[in-house]
Order: C-alpha cells, then structure tokens, then sequence
C-alpha cells in the first residue's frame, strides 16, 4: 500500500475523511511527543512547575483519543471500508491506544518529575534518565514517521531499536540497585527514578507496537509476537 | 501532381480495355489505399516518435512530415533549455542555508530544498504530497500554517537533533500557495540563554559578599565609638549597599521570571481583594496623590497571585511617583471584549512617545538625572512585563506628556475562571 492508495476513492468525501483521519492520528502524535519532550525535560532540569503542566495537559491526549475513536466508529459504520481501508482503520484503533499510554506514562514522569525537583539531585543530574529519553523520544518520533510515510524499513528500525531501549532500563535498574545499597537514605528518591525509566521502557514498547501496526498497514501481515530477523526477513522480499 | 498522373495512367489502360470507369476505380482504389497506409504510418511514427521507417516521398507529405519535424526539434530544444534553467533553480535553492517548502492550499508538500529536508527531517520524494503537519508535528506548527495571518514567526525544538532551534515562518504567495521557511536559530536561542544564565550566576555570586559588607557596615553604624567624622559615611555606604541588594534581589526574581514556563492555571485570584490588599498595604507619604479604584470584573483570574501582586505593586509605585498630590491615580479591573484587563491610569506627567517600545528594558530611564534617588531601581516594568508574559497577557501603554499614563494589562479569556462568573 502506498501513501496515494488512499486517495483512490470514487467518493470524494470518503477521501477527505479517510485523509482527516490520518492527520487527526499525527497531531495526536505529536502532542504525545511534545508531552513526552516536556516530561523529560523537566525531569532532567528539575523543573517541578514544567513537571506539574505536563501532568496537568494529559486530559488534552485523552480528549483526542475518544474523539478520533469515534470517528474510526463512523467510518466503519457508514462506509463499511474494505482491505486496505480497514487495515488503516483498524490499525488507528490500535495506534491510538497506544499513543494514549504514552500519554499516561508522560504524565506519570511530569508528576515523578515534580517529586524529584523536591529532592537533592545527584551531581549528573539524572543524565541515564536523559539517554534513555531522549532515545525512546526519537523512536516515538520515528514511529509517528513511519506511520505518515507508510514506511516499512522505517518501522524495523523502530522495532530494532527498542532493544537497546531494554538495555539501557536494565542499566539504570542496576545502577539504582547499587545507589540504594550504597546509601539506605536515597531509598525514597532512587525509587522515584526507578518508576520513571520503567515508564521510559514502557513507552518504547508502545512505540515498537505501534510499528507492528504500520506493518499491518501496509502489508497485511500480523508481526507482533513474532523474532525480529524473521519480520526483516519476510518484509525485504 | 503524381496522384493524377496515376489515375490518368489507371484511365488510359482501362480505356485500351474498354473499361475506363472501372479502370479509374480500381486506380482511385488503390490511391485510396496508399494514402490510408500512408496515414496510418504516420500515426504510428507520431506516437513512436521514430520516424526513421516512415517512407514519406514527397508532395504534402513532405511538407507535413518536414513540419512536424521542426516543430518536434524546437520543442526539445526549449524543452532542454527549460530543463537546464530549472536545474540552475534547484540548484541554487538547494545552496540556501534556510529551508524553503512550497505548500498548496490544503498544506501539501508539493517540493522542498536540501535544507529544509535536513533541518525538518523531510524525505524529499516520498513527502511529496504529504501534509506538512504530517510530518512536522510540533501543535505550533500546525496552528502556524492554519493562520490567516502571515506576520508571526515562531521557535519549535528541531525533530531532527536535541537541542537545536528553528524559527519557522510562512509566506504567502501565488494564489493559494504558500511559502514555509526554516531558519536554525540554535545560536541566538543558545546567547540568549548564556545571557540569562550569566545575569542569574552573576547576581548570585555578588550576593554573598555583598551581605558580608552590609552586615559589617550595619554593625558599624551601630558602633557608639565611631568617630563623628565618619558616620555620614558609613551611613551612606550602609543605603547604598542596602540599595545594591534590592537590585540583586529584583534581578534574581526577573531571571528566575525569565527561565520559568508558562505560569499554572490552578490558583484563582481575586483581583478586586487583590487591589484592596495591596492598597492597604503600599507605604503611602504625605503629598501624594489620591488613588481610586473600580472594580467591575467579578471573574476571577487563573495564574500565581504573588506575581500579579507585584505587577500592581510596581505599576502603582510608578504611578505614585510621577503623579503630583493634586493629580488622581485610578486602578480599575473590568471586562473587555474577550477577556478582562487590569488598567492603572494617572494624570502624571506622562511620556514622550519615542521612549515607550523602551520602558520595559532593564534600567531603562526616560530621565536620567530624575528618579534615581527616589528609590526606584528601575526594573519595576521590566517585571511587570515579564508576569504578563507569563500569564499569556499583553501589556498596553499609552500616554501624552502633560496629561497622564495608562497601563494596561489584557489578560485573554482563556486566563479567567469561568466555574464562576
């Protein structure tokens, strides 16, 4: 399936709709992105108030899911889409309750990030938390950039990329572990960064399912649950 | 010409037979035929553009086939100059350190440079006909290039790197088209964060000693056995350093103004309990003018109410300043068309206009010798602005000299409580 597929329509309207739908989906995007952004940023710079707003704005991603659900319901109802129009429409469905999540797990780092401000703060000021960030922002972002351009090679390396996502919560995990035998007293704030590369994780996971659902897309073919060099493999033929 | 000659051929031997009429026929026939088979190869070479097997002998023919011929030529040829110019374009849009992006009227991609593919991170083929909020999916953007109106310009973080800085504008032109530009303003966000970092250190690090010499000159001024001679001095050095530590005090809480985001909606202020509270509190001398107040907006206002606190604090002190004791001072909260504004308005002396876009820079002074010793430090509006800023709000000034000032403070709609009206 390519991008102008979708404009293949006798009916002019049913394009517009259908074309709608997809730009509602990435403006939904990309305010998870900018939430996801300000999250890390405030947690990085200790910023409680920044912290704060971020948890504060996340009813403006929930506002978006339900009214973008509903519209993927009055399409399927009223247009009865067939092959590749329902492959898209299914794979919004999903796209957006993934990208909701996200938006959950940013507000749980805004409201993490407010907490933190109100501690010491250690002398890297939390720079882990910014690498692994700042990663699973570029695989969101890259995510939302598969999903525009219908690119499948795009999408594998989201996917690719979420494993060294695993590695760098796993060295964090570690590093927590260690500051937390070191020193019982950092227990309560160690703790606190611990939830938030978990979210961090979490939040490269949604990006790799939404992956898994451009590849839907385009292609057809369930690849979730699935090795990832078999998925390269099959995808390149 | 051979036409003829041929049907005349066919009527000689078809009247040596008897036969003229079907002579002619069969002639005319077979003239018929050629020139069909004829037709048809020369629609064949038209649309294979080889004309190589076309057989075209002479007559109209000729000068068909020789016409088509020139014109096909001329047409390459500008088709090749055409070709060569829009390279020399492209080329040299593509040396342009800005990014330039062509969209039509629905906001689609029709074409980009190289730049605006490396700043935006656009794929130049596969983008084509893409929305552009599509793919730059910052919410400024996408409210940027649905604007009716082309004269702003905003700064979105870079998709592309961490920490760099563009500065997006859009250009109309043609009948629906419209011009994106990307500049990397990276540098000029990076000074004007060195420059705020360096007044934030700056005023910090010359808090502490100054605080050693104000309490030994406080301890000082106090001495009993302190020689007659210098206790003007050491007066005056312990007012001037108390002085020097209102102005750092003041600087910090402007940096600290400066750095922070957006102020939060969550705390509701009264602003009529406001004014009343501040005006009790404002340290009042005799021969000052009389304040008055009108309250008419009971909505009450979203953000933090220290800061809109000292936004009446400084705006009064000015006004009391500049106003003599048979002038008025009035200080007024009401409705405007959308929103609500909180207006300060004196019959002072007023202000030339050349020197209002510049009152709210730091110790910016209209008269250089006057005010100084009055106690103003000269940040007062530089505050003022920045809470505004904050709080999403606009200040307006205007004033006549002779006549009076009026500041005034527009607070947009989306800044008021509207649970309770």
């Amino acid at each position: 399936m390519e991008a102008s597929d979708l404009g293949g329509h006798i009916s002019k309207r049913y394009n517009k709709d259908i074309e709608e739908l997809r730009s509602s989906v990435l403006s939904m995007g990309g305010l998870v992105e900018t939430q996801l952004q300000l999250a890390i940023t405030a947690i990085v710079s200790g910023d409680s108030e920044l912290g704060i707003q971020v948890a504060n704005d996340d009813y403006k991603v929930n506002k978006l899911e339900v009214s973008i659900d509903e519209e993927c319901s009055r399409i399927l109802a009223m247009r009865a889409p067939a092959a590749g129009d329902l492959r898209l429409i299914v794979a919004i469905i999903k796209t957006i309750t993934d990208l909701e999540r996200i938006g959950d797990e940013a507000e749980k780092i805004g409201f993490l990030a407010s907490r933190l401000a109100a501690m010491d703060r250690p002398s890297d000021s939390y720079r882990e938390l910014k690498n692994l960030g700042t990663h699973v922002l570029h695989m969101l972002r890259d995510a939302m950039n598969a999903f525009a351009r219908l690119d499948v090679q795009e999408a594998l390396e989201v996917v690719r990329e979420d494993d060294r996502a695993d590695e760098e919560y796993e060295a964090i995990q570690r590093q927590c572990i260690t500051f937390m035998m070191e020193d019982p007293r950092s227990i309560k704030r160690v703790m606190n960064v611990t939830w938030a590369a978990r979210s961090l994780e979490r939040i490269g996971d949604h990006a790799k399912n939404i992956c898994e659902y451009v590849i839907y897309m385009v292609q057809g073919r369930d690849v979730r649950h699935t090795r990832f060099s078999d998925v390269a493999e099959s995808s390149n033929d | 010409m051979s036409l003829l000659l041929f049907l005349l051929l066919g009527a000689l031997i078809g009247w040596y037979y008897d036969r003229t009429i079907t002579g002619l026929l069969i002639a005319s026939l077979l003239g018929l035929a050629w020139q069909t088979r004829q037709l048809l190869q020369f629609e064949r070479a038209l649309r294979t553009d080889n004309f190589d097997k076309f057989r075209y002998g002479e007559g109209i023919w000729e000068q068909l086939f020789s016409r088509v011929r020139f014109d096909r030529e001329r047409g390459r040829r500008r088709k090749e100059a055409y070709r060569n110019l829009l390279k020399e374009v492209r080329k040299s849009t593509d040396a342009m350190p800005d990014g330039a992006i062509i969209l039509n009227s629905r906001n689609e991609i029709v074409a980009c440079n190289r730049a605006a593919s490396v700043l935006g991170g656009l794929k130049r083929k596969k983008d084509r006909g893409q929305r552009l909020d599509n793919i730059l999916r910052d919410q400024s953007i996408s409210a940027l290039i649905n604007a009716s109106n082309f004269d702003q310009s905003i700064e979105v973080a870079s998709p592309v790197r961490d920490g760099d800085w563009l500065n997006c504008r859009v250009v109309p032109y043609g009948v629906d088209q419209k011009l994106f530009l990307l500049r990397d303003v990276t540098e000029r966000v990076r000074l004007g964060k060195m420059r705020r970092d360096f007044v934030a250190n700056a005023s910090h690090e010359l808090r502490s000693p100054l605080t050693v010499i104000g309490g030994y000159l406080e301890a000082l001024s106090d001495d009993d056995e302190l020689p007659p001679q210098w206790e003007k001095p050491v007066q005056q050095m312990r007012s001037q350093s108390e002085r020097m530590q209102q102005i750092l005090a003041v600087l910090m809480e402007l940096s600290r103004l400066e750095n922070a985001t957006s102020a939060s909606h969550e705390e509701a202020i009264d602003v009529g309990s406001l004014i009343n509270k501040v005006l009790t509190s404002l340290p009042r001398q005799p021969g000052q003018a009389d304040i008055s107040t009108k309250v008419t907006c009971s909505t009450q206002l979203l953000g933090r109410e220290a800061e809109i606190e000292s936004v009446l604090v400084n705006l009064l002190a000015n006004a009391l300043r500049y106003t003599s004791a048979d002038g008025s001072i009035n200080v007024s909260w009401t409705h405007d068309t959308d929103g609500a504004s909180l207006v300060v308005e004196d019959t002072g002396i007023g202000i030339e206009a050349e020197h209002l876009h510049r009152l709210t820079e730091r110790f910016f002074r209209v008269d250089r010798g006057r005010s100084r010793d009055d106690g103003g430090v000269g940040l007062g509006l530089a505050i003022v602005k920045h809470v505004l800023v904050r709080h999403d709000a606009e200040l307006d000034i205007r004033s006549e000299p002779g006549s009076g000032s009026c500041f005034r403070c527009v607070f947009p709609a989306s800044r008021l409580d509207k649970s309770v009206s």
